[in-house]
């Protein structure tokens, strides 16, 4: 038996080693699956509906005009921007020269009652089209005059990605805008930028590069302050966390719709840990997507216990 | 050293490095845990299918024949329910079919007047509480209660009925527009059978399937809710998966057309859920992938063609031979101008704009009252681009009826053809054995009236040689034009233009405008035609929308005529614009499509074409 001594200990020191790396490596790959888990589910945490900041444009009091108002973007009876207000909404506030930068497709309102507009191509294009893309429009709250606000000489619609601008959500915290242009992007590459605007100065503050946004809105939780992007490619929606005012370079994919075909258009935070999101089919083309049919709208609660953003249309 | 000593160093070196080896070389699990990471983040290569064969094939499928000679039976009978075969019934579902088939509330929707509505019933089973309101919960918690759902395949919508069973009683009925039920087991076998008979998809698998090859066909759930190109058809999807390569196909069969409507090849990762592919998208990426981001070269008979789809220039074909020697430079339909007439111009109010479906319209006030009104629609790529009326699949190449030839042609069409105000065109190019071609238009309706002028406007941009002469025949002798110029095309003349080589008059192509006699049914061209000396910028890429919709004097291409520009032997460009007006009486339509309920109670469409463009035919001798 001493003889074979050295073999039989070798083997149960060869046993023992082998069950620690065994071990070990089980232990390392559930360590890598929960972490993984994590960062695809629990990244914006809990929030609630926030106050805004921003107020109704102050010419209206000086038209003695009454809230409640719409803003009205449609343009579908109106070209440029239109206010309903009154009974049934049926009274009207659209000067004609509201037509002169053509077509708006969303807006954000300031706390001094400025309302900023995005432009869009809309069915046919016009010599004056494409510059009219590269621009933001500001409604001014003490006039009612539009004019162009800043003119973004980086930004190139084309016949072949016809749109400029197209969205924008203002900061409350520190009275800046933020504005996503997608003129950049073709088939292949995704090259939309995000653009963070300081109001006073006009100066370009961040320019992230490489998303193409649709819709934006702000959002605070627990676990910090976040820009909520709907994809003009996929039918997602990102987030974006802001540190220290600075956007952070990669977005996190938080849900996708349920069709393929969707594009979120618009989101709102509507309740405690409650999104409304609305959809549209959109392909980079003049093809009208604003027929009421066209859209879809969902509603997406985050789920505490299973921190997970849960989807379902209403 | 002893034996043994020596083998315990053996056994434990060997030990350590097959540790070393387990612990850095992942384990299989390891490995698939990361292709699947692979395929869900940044996805595998995808590839897309498109029918290249008619619907029609798919009716000679049994059990597709079989549903289609029932359904006509059925509407014969004067009913419009095809019902759920016995042996996808227990004895109970069995009774609540011939209860609900005889209720009026449930058969409400099932007739529009006296026409009947194609409806299956889709499946009858035990209720589930959550299909009922309290009050039926209440009842069914002591009685047996079944529930039972119809589609209605011509208005999208679905009809659930409570049925309490010991009782015999219809307790709840609820209609759901636009919503679509799973289907029954009769429907899941068709879909699969038109998946498994589908051409395109034999051939991208490699091999004929079966239906054992269908991982996921009989999971009705999992068949639902792949939406085809018109989301009010009811589609599923069928899949045949591939373990090995960790992919699989996903064939989109449109039962409402009972064809087989797009395929795609995918990850088995997340990305693969039914919801992610749908008819339109797989086509808008199988377009812009393979047409609108590269040429294709087509060689057939002696022809050599290179084409693509434009942003909103339509299929445009490029430098063009014929047994080796060049014809065409560039052929396309930059646009299509659509205008209507109608009376009431004193009091037509033009203060803000008006959209139809979508288009902004444009008016012109006209003589007597009349004024004008409509758009200019682009076609292009589906995505990217300025176009208004999208490719459906791609461009295709077919025989010519005539059998001296072929065509290469591309289908654009507005999303809800033939609903009013949409439209549909054809850009079709055709090429006979002659060495002759024909750049065609095709209108398929349906338009906002029966008052439609169409005016495709055609940029033809020869390569005869570099120095190009455009003649026109001028009482039986030919006269070459000097200075760029626009006419209006005579009628009934064969051959009323002619262009050529500046240093070879046989060689080149004389111009036979369409007044009817090309047996296509065509009422002819009443065409304007404008030649004009090269420039890259007008036309040679792609055009915006050029022109005025409804100034029925200017065709857009005026802007480019300048009567003081020589065309003598320059290089020359063609623009032809036909006038087409359509015609919505009954036995005479034209550029005309409408919607009937047919023999199966089931949606159809008539299209009545027009057809126009000029044919290019060689002049004998220039070989």
């Amino acid at each position: 038996m001493p003889k074979y001594l050295p073999i039989v200990m070798t083997l149960i020191i060869v046993g023992l080693a082998g069950y620690f790396v065994v071990s070990k490596k089980n232990e390392h790959k559930q360590i890598k699956k929960v972490s993984i888990q994590e960062e695809k589910t629990n990244t914006i945490g809990t929030f609630a509906k926030q106050k805004t900041c921003a107020i109704p444009p102050k010419f209206l009091k000086q038209m003695n005009i009454p809230q409640p108002v719409i803003i009205d973007l449609s343009q579908k009876r109106f070209k440029g921007i239109a206010l309903h207000h009154g009974k049934e909404f049926k009274q009207t506030v659209h000067p004609k020269i509201w037509e002169q930068y053509e077509h708006f497709s969303t807006y954000t309102v300031d706390r001094k009652g400025n309302i900023y507009l995005v432009p869009t191509p809309f069915i046919s294009i016009l010599p004056t089209t494409f510059n009219l893309q590269k621009n933001l429009y500001k409604l001014d709250s003490n006039t009612g005059k539009i004019s162009i606000f800043m003119h973004f000489d980086d930004v190139h619609p084309s016949a072949n990605n016809p749109y400029g601008l197209n969205a924008i959500a203002y900061d409350c915290d520190d009275a800046t805008l933020w504005v996503a242009a997608i003129d950049e992007s073709d088939y292949a590459s995704q090259k939309g930028a995000i653009y963070h605007i300081d109001l006073e100065t006009k100066e370009i503050l961040q320019k992230v590069e490489g998303f193409d946004v649709l819709s934006m809105t702000l959002l605070k939780s627990d676990k910090g302050k976040f820009l909520l992007v709907g994809s003009a490619r996929d039918n997602g929606l990102y987030a974006y966390a802001i540190v220290k005012n600075r956007l952070e370079d990669k977005a996190v994919k938080l849900l996708e719709l349920p069709n393929a075909n969707e594009h979120i258009r618009k989101i709102k935070i509507t309740a405690k840990n409650q999104l409304e999101l609305q959809s549209i089919p959109f392909s980079y083309t003049l093809i009208a997507q604003s027929a009421k049919k066209d859209r879809m709208i969902y509603k997406v609660i985050w789920d505490n216990k299973l921190k997970k953003l849960i989807v379902s249309s209403t | 050293m002893t034996k043994e000593i020596k083998l315990s160093i053996a056994i434990f070196i060997t030990a350590a490095m097959t540790m070393a080896l387990y612990w850095f070389i992942p384990t299989d699990d390891e490995n698939s845990e990361m292709n699947v990471r692979k395929n869900t983040t940044s996805h595998i290569e995808e590839k897309v299918i498109l029918p290249q064969y008619k619907n029609t094939i798919y009716q000679n499928v049994p059990s597709v024949k079989a549903y289609l000679s029932d359904l006509k039976e059925l509407i014969k009978e004067g009913k419009s329910v095809l019902p759920l075969p016995s042996s996808e019934l227990d004895a109970d579902a069995q009774k609540v079919q011939e209860l609900l088939l005889a209720h009026p509330e449930f058969l409400k929707d099932t007739k529009q007047e006296d026409t009947l509505l194609h409806n299956d019933m889709m499946r009858i089973l035990p209720a589930i509480i959550s299909s009922m309101d309290a009050k039926t919960q209440k009842i069914c918690q002591t009685s047996s209660c079944y529930q039972a759902e119809k589609y209605n395949f011509v208005t999208n919508a679905t009809t659930r009925a409570i049925v309490d069973v010991n009782d015999m009683k219809v307790l709840a009925i609820e209609q759901y527009a636009n919503m679509q039920p799973d289907i029954s087991l009769r429907l899941t076998r068709i879909a699969q059978d038109i998946a498994l008979h589908a051409p395109e998809v034999k051939k991208e698998l490699g091999f004929t399937p079966r239906k054992k090859d269908m991982t996921m066909a009989n999971v009705r759930g999992s068949m639902k809710e792949s939406p085809c190109e018109n989301t009010t058809h009811l589609c599923v999807a069928p899949t045949f998966t591939d373990h090995k390569k960790e992919q699989a196909l996903w064939a989109v069969v449109d039962l409402t057309e009972l064809r087989f409507a797009a395929a795609k090849w995918a990850g088995l990762g997340k990305t693969t859920t039914p919801a992610c592919i749908s008819e339109r998208s797989l086509q808008n990426r199988h377009i812009m992938k393979n047409y609108c981001q590269k040429d294709t070269v087509l060689e057939k008979d002696a022809w050599k063609i290179t084409y693509r789809l434009t942003g909103s220039d339509g299929l445009e074909i490029r430098d063009v031979t014929f047994k080796g020697k060049k014809v065409l430079k560039s052929a396309k339909i930059v646009d299509w101008h659509v205008s209507y007439q109608q009376k009431g111009a004193k009091s037509l109010d033009t203060t803000t704009q008006t959209y139809i479906e979508g288009r902004e319209v444009e008016y012109i006030r006209g003589e007597n009252d009349t004024f004008m009104f409509g758009y200019n629609d682009a076609m292009g790529c589906p995505m990217f681009s300025t176009s208004v009326v999208l490719p459906f699949n791609g461009p295709q190449v077919k025989e010519l009826n005539t059998s001296n030839g072929f065509m290469l042609t591309q289908d654009f069409r507005n999303p809800k053809w033939p609903m009013a105000c949409n439209y549909r065109y054809e850009n079709r190019f055709e090429f006979y054995d002659d060495g002759s071609f024909r750049v065609v238009g095709v209108n398929k309706g349906r338009g906002c009236g029966d008052t439609a002028l169409y005016r495709p406007v055609m940029r033809i941009d020869m390569d005869i040689g570099t120095k190009e002469t455009f003649w026109k025949m001028n009482q039986g002798t030919w006269q070459a034009k000097t200075q760029e110029f626009k006419e209006k095309v005579p009628n009934s003349k064969p051959y009323a233009y002619k262009i050529t080589s500046s240093h070879a008059e046989s060689k080149g192509y004389y111009i036979e405008s369409n007044y009817g006699q090309f047996k296509d049914k065509s009422r002819g061209d009443n065409a304007r035609i404008f030649v004009t000396k090269f420039a890259q910028k007008e036309g040679d890429q792609d055009l915006l929308t050029l022109g005025s919709c409804c100034k029925l004097e200017e065709e857009g291409v005026e802007r480019y005529i300048d009567d003081t520009v020589s065309i003598e032997a320059e290089d020359l460009v063609v623009w032809y614009v036909p006038h087409v007006r359509n015609d919505a009486e009954k036995g005479r339509e034209y550029c005309w499509a409408d919607t009937f309920i047919g023999d199966e109670g089931n949606v159809e469409i008539k299209v009545w074409p027009c057809t126009v463009g000029p044919k290019f035919i060689p002049i004998k001798g220039e070989e």
